[in-house]
């Protein structure tokens, strides 16, 4: 067999191009257009009740002078924050192979081929960016309109304010995921840079300290009201990004896209579904986030161990990277800080607070879930799965006690006071079972049962079968927020005068009954399902 | 007695770089100290290897030795963690290293839109070599592809996606070709083709690595490199006996 020969001449670039866009012809020629309009109709009706829903938080009556003085005085700075937030999780994408989604034979075949790789990866970021900014602009459109209601005319000028913000916002987050995928930023910097400009914002937003960098993007969504040349400075920057960000996208790792190519399709089918515990398996797996050869600890294992349960949980959580130990005690230090926004009266922070023990207790819960992962293995034991998956439990609520503990350790630095520490402490407790209630409740909850085909839902009207699935949504979260209401309980004692300390206690006795129960659910939830399912058995004896 | 003529020291110093440079050239793969590694699991350790042009080599090794690796971080797909590797005297990775690596997976990825015969004329065409859709008929016919050639591979079993990909990695221009796994799912006739392929493109001039479990390859190669847990355990000739031998079968 003769090796086949290439034209030294041939220009490679030119036939990529030439292949895709026949692929695009094809794909093209084998839309369904009834599919494509349905699809259409329903975004633009999810779009429609978003509006509402936005135009009833944002209301519609007129701010009064001391109102528009604020925000001309701090405006600026509040919208830096959603930029350092954008330019976050650009950052984090850009460290992880993104923001680019190749397809997967894409990254063996044309990025393995001696084309010009940047030539080759231009086009799909510029599709990538152009769908981006469109939905950006759009949605900065109608901000603008909603915030001219409160802010005073000229409409289009704040439509046009509003777009370029979100635009130039959008802009500079992707582009900065371009040239931190470029230079191959390593995860963790990325992650650190992200919070270290989130900090900076929200502490400038606050008045804590002046000049973070990002308000010059926010004066770009306020200059109707007044006009600052910093956001000519912000569009310059923002060109200047994404310029370096194209010029050296040919520059990504192709492990890193190889990686991304095939995870992040998958990951978006399990968000899809809501399946919390495949999303986060799927991130981990992008994130590279491995357990760690030799554990931080050497826990000892007796053939004879009473606890194995317990001693197989702590080999889990001493496995853990460091990644995810850094993230733990940066969600312990948001949920502090959050709770102790709560207790200086800015009550909604609880759901902040409430949401990040939540994603800790995930984490907190993961031997359990490795169990859930492998119900094969967990069938073998002789025991009830109900019964060893309880046991995992006990590793879970300690894992979280020393994470709530952090929160608490966070939440009193900003003011350390005596009374302080004891209804922080007093609140320890709850905060852990509240997170691990819900963690607990969102792993062993099967995604798909309350759609259809298990345990008997399928007899079930289609409205209470959305209702059922809407609660098994929120309910997780809800309990890890419900783990931090001693702390509201303990706020309006001290307000009223009274002991703060004995109303939190009291109020984490509530919390306790409320984990019991969520306890007896994992113990029982098993055996109840199979009578249920015997009693409907019984009913309908022709409904299989 | 006689006498060497004095040579001025730039001129010495030419022709060692032009000496180091043809040795280079001869070799088509070289490793030095390169390693890989995912966190505190290291996958291939500091490794040196030096591969010749028109060198058949084997590469063995147990589950998780780093043979797969090791292709893969030379194909470029995998960043180095430490040290280097040239292909042909261009880093892994680089443009020029990818005009001359050709690699065969053993994890076949095609597209799902493009029929086998589409797939050849695309790839050929990203590696400068024009062609026509039927001028793949013989190489289709040799791995008994050809009844199947307007068919998407995405409908083909596993078996079928491997012919595939390998009719993709030999319808380019290739000076050095890694193979990793590539009986896995192939069936006897499949099996003998791909091996009568593999004798053709070295017989053609190109460097063929295979990385497999099979110790009955390395009957077919000048040289058997064994890998144990990241590291060069056996560099030179084997027999299949002795391949079980070093890889602990």
């Amino acid at each position: 067999m003769l090796l086949p020969v290439a034209d030294p001449d041939a220009d490679l670039e030119q036939s990529l191009a030439h292949w895709r866009r026949y692929r695009k012809r094809r794909r093209i020629a084998d839309i369904d257009w009834v599919d494509a309009l349905y699809r259409a109709d329903l975004t633009a009706l999810l779009g429609g009740a978003a509006i509402y829903a936005l135009a009833g938080i944002i209301g519609g009556e007129r701010l009064t002078t001391q109102e528009l003085h604020w925000v001309a005085t701090n405006g600026a700075d509040c919208l830096g924050v959603v930029v350092a937030l954008v330019l976050a999780v650009g950052l984090r994408s850009g460290s992880r192979g993104g923001p680019l989604v190749l397809e997967h034979a894409d990254v063996r075949h044309v990025l393995l081929a001696p084309v010009d790789r940047t030539t080759a990866l231009r086009g799909p970021a510029l599709r990538q960016l152009r769908f981006l900014a469109f939905v950006a602009a759009l949605v900065g459109l109608v901000v603008g309109v909603l915030a001219a209601r409160r802010l005073g005319p000229p409409v289009a000028a704040w439509m046009g304010s509003s777009a370029l913000f979100t635009v130039a916002t959008v802009a500079l987050g992707y582009g900065a995921a371009l040239v931190a995928a470029a230079v191959r930023l390593p995860s963790w910097i990325g992650t650190a840079l992200g919070v270290a400009l989130v900090g900076v914002a929200v502490a400038d937003a606050v008045d804590a300290v002046e000049g973070s960098p990002l308000t010059a993007w926010g004066h770009l969504g306020l200059w109707p009201d007044a006009f600052s040349p910093q956001l000519v400075v912000a569009l310059i920057a923002t060109l200047a990004v994404l310029g370096v960000g194209f010029a050296r996208v040919g520059d990504v790792s192709l492990e890193a896209a190889e990686r991304r190519s095939t995870l992040v399709g998958q990951l978006r089918f399990a968000a899809t579904l809501r399946d919390l515990r495949t999303v986060i398996v799927l991130r981990r797996q992008l994130a590279l986030e491995l357990p760690r050869l030799r554990p931080w600890l050497t826990v000892k294992v007796r053939g004879t161990s009473r606890f194995p349960v317990w001693t197989r949980g702590w080999q889990g959580v001493l496995r853990w990277p460091a990644a995810r130990m850094g993230r733990l005690v940066l969600l312990a230090a948001v949920a502090g800080l959050a709770l102790r926004g709560v207790w200086e009266g800015i009550t909604p922070l609880l759901i902040l607070a409430g949401l990040a023990l939540y994603v800790a207790g995930l984490d907190a819960v993961e031997p359990l879930a490795q169990e859930v992962d492998h119900p094969s293995r967990s069938q073998s034991f002789p025991v009830v799965r109900g019964s060893l998956q309880l046991r995992h439990l006990a590793v879970a609520v300690t894992t979280m006690l020393v994470v709530a503990t952090v929160a608490a350790a966070a939440g009193l630095l900003v003011e350390p006071t005596a009374s302080g520490a004891l209804v922080a402490a007093a609140c320890i407790v709850p905060a852990a079972l509240g997170g691990v209630g819900g963690a607990a409740f969102s792993t062993l909850s099967d995604p798909l049962a309350a759609g259809g085909g298990d345990g008997g839902w399928s007899l079930v009207a289609p409205e209470t079968a959305g209702m059922v699935l809407a609660v098994r949504t929120a309910l997780p979260p809800a309990l890890a927020i419900g783990g931090t209401l001693p702390l509201l309980a303990a706020r309006a004692a001290f307000d009223d005068g009274a002991s703060a300390v004995d109303a939190a206690s009291t109020a984490g006795v509530a919390v306790l009954v409320g984990f019991g129960l969520v306890a007896v659910w994992v113990r029982a939830r098993e055996e109840l399902r199979a009578r249920w399912e015997a009693s409907l058995e019984h009913t309908f004896p022709s409904r299989k | 007695m006689t006498t060497e003529p004095s040579v001025d020291p730039k001129e010495r110093k030419l022709r060692r770089r032009r000496r180091a440079s043809s040795l280079r050239e001869k070799r088509v793969l070289l490793a030095r100290r390169a390693s890989k590694a995912y966190g505190d699991l290291v996958a291939v350790a500091p490794l040196n290897l030096s591969i010749r042009a028109g060198e058949r080599v084997a590469l063995v090794g147990h589950n998780g030795s780093g043979k797969s690796t090791l292709l893969r971080l030379t194909a470029g797909l995998l960043d180095l963690t430490g040290g280097r590797i040239e292909v042909c005297g261009a880093a892994a990775g680089s443009s020029e290293a990818r005009a001359a690596v050709s690699f065969l997976p053993d994890d076949p990825v095609l597209y799902d839109d493009l029929n086998v015969r589409e797939h050849l004329a695309y790839i050929a065409a990203l590696h400068g070599v024009q062609a026509e859709l039927d001028s793949f008929d013989d190489l289709l016919g040799r791995i008994g592809l050809l009844h199947r050639a307007d068919d998407l591979p995405a409908r083909f079993s596993r078996g079928l996606r491997q012919k595939t990909s390998i009719a993709l990695a030999l319808v380019r221009p290739f000076q050095l070709l890694l193979v990793d796994e590539p009986f896995i799912g192939l069936d006897a006739p499949g099996k003998e083709a791909l091996l009568g392929l593999l004798d053709d493109a070295h017989q053609g001039g190109a460097t063929v690595v295979v990385a497999t479990h099979d110790p009955l390859y390395v009957e077919r190669v000048d040289r058997c490199v064994a890998l144990r847990d990241g590291h060069v355990i056996h560099d030179g000739p084997a027999t299949p006996d002795e391949v079980l031998g070093l890889v602990g079968g």
